[in-house]
């Protein structure tokens, strides 16, 4: 349970901590530390420079104008605490009181969470169901990427090495309904599964859009497409809301694992995805 | 004060037997008070002295390396590159260590490896960080052998075998009363159930291990261990030392429960890096190797006969059990899984057999109540199910075959009325008779179980002792070998002393748990330190007592018959109260001259058996959509003879459910098929109830002395809580939703399963 030795440096601007990792490829960026230094202690993680970014300035603020805007390293209990976000989006300061425990919640990012791409992590998939999106720097300069095209795979991103999330991006859903649904692991607490259900509304009570992602089942957060179809257009009502359960899982590539099989995740997807509808609409 | 009988050897002090009872009523003012815990400021300020906090000048820090095979023999070991890091001591093997005999038939090095994770080689270095690197640059090459990790395969008839007698641990142990065939023919109802219990981990919070240090020829060892004597006996023979020469030293501890019992290879490694080193060396496990080597609760299937007449007369009780107790015969590991059958309920006709199968698994070891735990999720569960299939309350079904005497032993109970009061307060308490269920409300249930048990520890026994020595001012040193676990024994020993010498607590300072320091004291285990020392330090303190009076007796111009101390001043009859002197100024009087009072431990009733017993009710509610069971409350009544200190009781109880818990519904050392690599041997992956698992937990107080098992009335409440915990649980669980689950633990998903296989309520 010891890491490997390494280098640790601080750099004081983006600037400098984009060229010590161009210069470093096997460098890792620091924020919260909770996912990147136990993987460092089971030494899954061995990189040779850790790039602490906690002293570059104008990555904590958060901001509302209809859109959201959160730096990358808000903490998860600066997201759960801030009112603007609680106004904005609800879900996701809900989710941040949930993740992990406190000791989690001080240090952990979002922005970490979201570089890391756990594929049992809260924020991935309620990100993802915002239709949020994150800026990033680079040796390149700024780009954006929504996080419809951010997750690729187990651990991975579309990321490239040196490029480093700066904020993330939430557009303005007023109006929407919106729930989490976790079934946390009894010991972690991470999710075993996770649905995230936003639903922007039309006019009498109806669906105009869904969005709808899974998290804990699959190699990565992942859109609910075939219940976002079902529910797109219709009324919320609950043989809808039953409809879109049951089709919730179709198509999607589920894990098992040593504590729950790949059918107790798919039974688990229909659950919580009919219990987030229930929820955001109740 | 009666004097030995003439036959018996000259003997210092008094024996427990001698005194006269705390009898109930008895007029006790420290024995029963909720005293704080007297190490609680030293635990809280982080001032309390773990086996891990021992820093010594010059010490060096171990790590062991383990195998990675199920079975396998060592081909090669090279440890010249770790030998050679810098900062690395001393490197242990079979390739330079003594060849020392353990666990029976194999060696403390040994190039036969029984599991992934029995001791390959040790390091010693500056630092963990440098002895865990040290242990990576070690070149190990193995043999692999065939392996069986559970109870089918070790048991078929081809399997590979871990030893060349076979796998199993002995013959079976067959115990038989009556005539199972005829009670059985005699039945109108037969339950006929197999039950299936799961490895669980101790999860000690403070890891097993030890700091050794020499002097000349002489070792100390602080270890984390529940008996420092007998980790002494174990060194010593190991080493080939005189006992004198090793001293074993535990102030403070992080938890046991059954898997300190014993002295593991680790005290024996870190003693051979000290000698090899010539530092000081802390040997302390992580938790990885904690979950893979030093202990577990055995798996069990259990095969299980009920018969029962109409009216709920139990005609004949059967179990056939088998118990995974692992790679190694490491002493206490054949769990007393058959006594619950024997006991619990009164039935002429009883047959238990039990057999203990060796698995390429680590060492089982005591958990406990070892082997109560495990019989009673089978025992109670089938009780249930009988009172179902009888129509009838399955408390009553229990009053109807209630034991009034240990038919095992054949002798009466000491207190024969405990269990029904037990019945009665739990009942009460919890609103048994009138419980309404709420109506169901979405997909959750809600429902209720009843478990009761009879646990075969408590009571104590001899050998076991404690010296009390008057200081010149009036305060006491009360010295015993035992050791404080983590219970809070400090305390509660501290408190019996007080009231007998008539002291406030803060005048009586308890030491233990120092080998040279306190004349023997058996393992804190079976939950007797209380009922075994207690008595002792009751008699020594009677005997310090007893000098006093008569030292006093000539400056006080009274006799020595006529004095009482009460809150540290000595009270003579008749005299008015103002007139009472204080103690510290007879032990002033007569300072240098030391008073000291030896005690010792007595018999207990040869006629009459002594345990303890208890029942436990539990509310849960399933989520039929998750398979998710949530304890909703808890109601524990037990027998612990006279209560010394409730807080310390309801603390015992407080987590024996809360393990219970854990056991009923998370814990699973789950172990690769493949290769016998334990999975979740941390705690991330494995889970151990947290305090949002726990729901309000109600203790009800039966505090009923023992009038017969000692003179202080009280018995042991360490490792009862636990028993009833989980067949509550599993019963609740069926009441809720219909379904048996006879197979632990009732993980989410097992729920789940059953519910989509719901079979009708039987
Ligand atoms: C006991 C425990 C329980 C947990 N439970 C949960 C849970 O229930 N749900 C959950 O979602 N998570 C859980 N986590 C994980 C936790 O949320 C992590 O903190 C989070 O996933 C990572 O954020 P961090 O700031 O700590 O990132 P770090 O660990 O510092 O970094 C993680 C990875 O992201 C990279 N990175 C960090 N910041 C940036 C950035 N700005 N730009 C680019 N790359 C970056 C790092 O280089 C690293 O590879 C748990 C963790 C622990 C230890």
């Amino acid at each position: 349970m010891f890491p490997n030795r390494f280098e640790y440096r601080r750099p004081g601007s983006l600037a400098e901590a984009v060229q010590i990792l161009a210069e470093n490829p096997d460098a890792k960026l620091l924020a919260g530390g909770h996912s990147l230094l136990p993987a460092m202690k089971l030494r899954l993680a061995a990189p040779s420079t850790l790039v602490d970014l906690s002293q570059i300035e104008g990555l904590r603020g958060i901001a509302a104008n209809g859109a959201l805007t959160i730096g990358a390293l808000a903490t998860y209990n600066q997201v759960h605490d801030s009112a603007a976000v609680r106004q904005a989006a609800p879900m996701l300061a809900d989710t941040c009181g949930i993740v992990g425990d406190p000791q989690v919640r001080v240090r952990g990012t979002l922005g970490g969470s979201l570089a890391h791409a756990d594929p049992a992590a809260d924020l991935t998939a309620v990100v993802l169901a915002l239709g949020g999106e994150v800026t990033v720097v680079g040796s390149g300069g700024e780009r954006t990427i929504a996080a419809d095209d951010l997750f690729v795979d187990l651990l991975t991103t579309s990321l490239a090495p040196e490029e480093i999330i700066t904020e993330i991006r939430i557009p303005d859903l007023a109006g929407a309904k919106m729930a989490y649904e976790k079934h946390e692991h009894p010991a972690s607490g991470y999710a075993v599964v996770g649905v995230a259900a936003v639903l922007a509304m039309g006019d009498g009570g109806t669906i105009r859009s869904a969005r709808l992602a899974v998290t804990g089942a699959t190699a990565k957060a992942t859109r609910l497409s075939s219940a976002e179809a079902v529910l797109a257009g219709k009324t919320v009502r609950t043989e809808t809301i039953a409809a879109a359960a049951a089709a919730a899982a179709d198509g999607l590539e589920i894990n098992g694992d040593l504590y729950a099989s790949a059918d107790y995740r798919r039974h688990l997807v229909g659950v919580l995805t009919r219990r987030a509808l229930e929820r955001a609409t109740g | 004060m009666p004097t030995p009988s003439g036959e018996q050897p000259q003997r210092l002090g008094v024996g427990s037997g001698e005194l006269p009872r705390w009898e109930e009523g008895a007029d006790l003012s420290i024995v029963g008070r909720a005293h704080p815990r007297v190490e609680g400021d030293a635990k809280v300020t982080g001032g309390a002295q773990y086996a891990s906090d021992v820093r010594l000048p010059g010490q060096l820090y171990a790590r062991v390396l383990r195998s990675p095979y199920a079975h396998a023999r060592l081909t090669g070991l090279d440890t010249g590159r770790a030998a050679a890091l810098p900062g690395v001591h001393a490197v242990l093997s079979s390739a330079n260590a003594p060849e020392i005999a353990w666990y029976e038939d194999s060696l403390l090095f040994d190039r036969t490896l029984r599991f992934v994770g029995d001791e390959v080689a040790a390091v010693a270095a500056e630092s963990e960080e440098i002895a865990d690197d040290a242990l990576r640059l070690i070149v190990d090459a193995y043999e692999p052998l065939p392996f069986v990790l559970d109870l089918d395969t070790a048991l078929a008839p081809d399997a590979p075998k871990l030893r060349p007698s076979g796998n199993l641990n002995g013959e079976p142990t067959v115990y038989e009363r009556g005539d199972l065939a005829a009670g059985l023919r005699d039945a109108d109802v037969i339950v006929e159930e197999t039950y299936v219990t799961q490895a669980a981990l101790h999860n000690c919070l403070e890891p097993h291990g030890c700091t050794a240090a020499w002097d000349g020829d002489r070792l100390t060892l602080w270890s984390s261990t529940q008996s420092v004597f007998d980790v002494r006996q174990r060194v010593a023979e190991a080493l080939g030392l005189p006992e004198h020469h090793v001293r074993v030293i535990k102030q403070h501890m992080g938890g046991g429960f059954g898997s300190k019992q014993i002295a593991w290879k680790q005290d024996v490694i870190a003693a051979l890096l000290a000698k090899e080193s010539g530092r000081p060396v802390q040997l302390m496990l992580d938790r990885e190797a904690e979950n893979l080597a030093v202990g577990n609760r055995n798996p069990t299937r259990q095969r299980v006969r009920l018969g029962a007449k109409r009216d709920g007369t139990l005609t004949a009780i059967a179990v056939d059990a088998a118990q995974q107790i692992g790679a190694h015969p490491v002493g206490g590991e054949g769990a007393d899984v058959p006594a619950i059958y024997q006991n619990l309920y009164r039935c002429p006709n009883v047959r238990t057999e039990q057999r203990l199968v060796f698995t390429n698994t680590g060492p089982a070891v005591a958990f406990r109540a070892p082997g109560h735990v495990e019989a009673a999720f089978a025992l109670e569960q089938a009780m249930d199910q009988l009172a179902r299939a009888l129509d009838l309350d399955p408390l009553e079904l229990r009053r109807r075959n209630y034991a009034d005497q240990d038919q095992a032993e054949g002798k009466p109970y000491t207190l024969p009325e405990a269990l029904g009061r037990c019945y009665d307060l739990a009942a009460d308490a919890f609103g048994w008779a009138g419980y309404q269920k709420p109506p169901a409300a979405g997909p959750k249930r809600r429902g209720v179980g009843l478990a009761a048990h009879d646990w075969a520890g408590g009571g104590g026994s001899p050998p076991g002792y404690a010296w009390v020595k008057w200081n010149a001012d009036g305060s006491v040193d009360v010295v015993t070998g035992t050791q404080d676990i983590g219970t809070g024994a400090r305390t509660g020993l501290t408190q019996v002393a007080a009231e007998e010498l008539g002291l406030p607590m803060d005048r009586v300072a308890l030491h233990l748990g120092d080998t040279a320091n306190g004349p023997y004291a058996p393992v804190s285990s079976g939950s007797a330190t209380q009922s075994t020392i207690g008595p002792a330090i009751r008699a020594a303190a009677a005997d310090a007592k007893r000098q006093l009076f008569e030292a006093a007796s000539e400056f006080l111009e009274a006799p020595p018959e006529a004095m009482t101390i009460r809150d540290g001043k000595i009270h003579v009859a008749g005299e008015p109260e103002d007139r009472a002197t204080p103690v510290g100024d007879v032990t002033a009087q007569i300072a240098p001259t030391m008073i000291q009072g030896h005690g010792e431990r007595g018999p207990n009733p040869e006629d009459k058996s002594v345990r303890t017993v208890g029942a436990q009710i539990v509310e849960v509610e399933v989520d039929t959509e998750t398979g998710e069971v949530s304890v909703c409350r808890v109601v524990a009544a037990h027998d612990c003879g006279r209560i010394i200190n409730p807080t310390l009781v309801d603390s015992q109880v407080i987590g024996g459910v809360t393990q219970g818990i854990g056991f009923a519904l998370f814990e699973d050392r789950v172990v690769d098929a493949g290769t016998g690599v334990v999975l979740n041997a941390n705690l991330e992956d494995y889970h151990v109830p947290t305090a949002a698992d726990v729901p309000p937990i109600r203790n009800v107080h039966l505090n009923l002395p023992d009038r017969e098992a000692n003179p202080t009335g009280a018995k042991g409440i360490g490792e009862p809580p636990l028993i009833p915990t989980a067949p509550a649980i599993a019963n609740a669980v069926y009441d809720a939703i219909g379904v048996r689950i006879r197979e632990l633990p009732l993980s989410r998903r097992r729920v789940l399963d059953a519910l989509a296989t719901r079979e009708a309520p039987r």
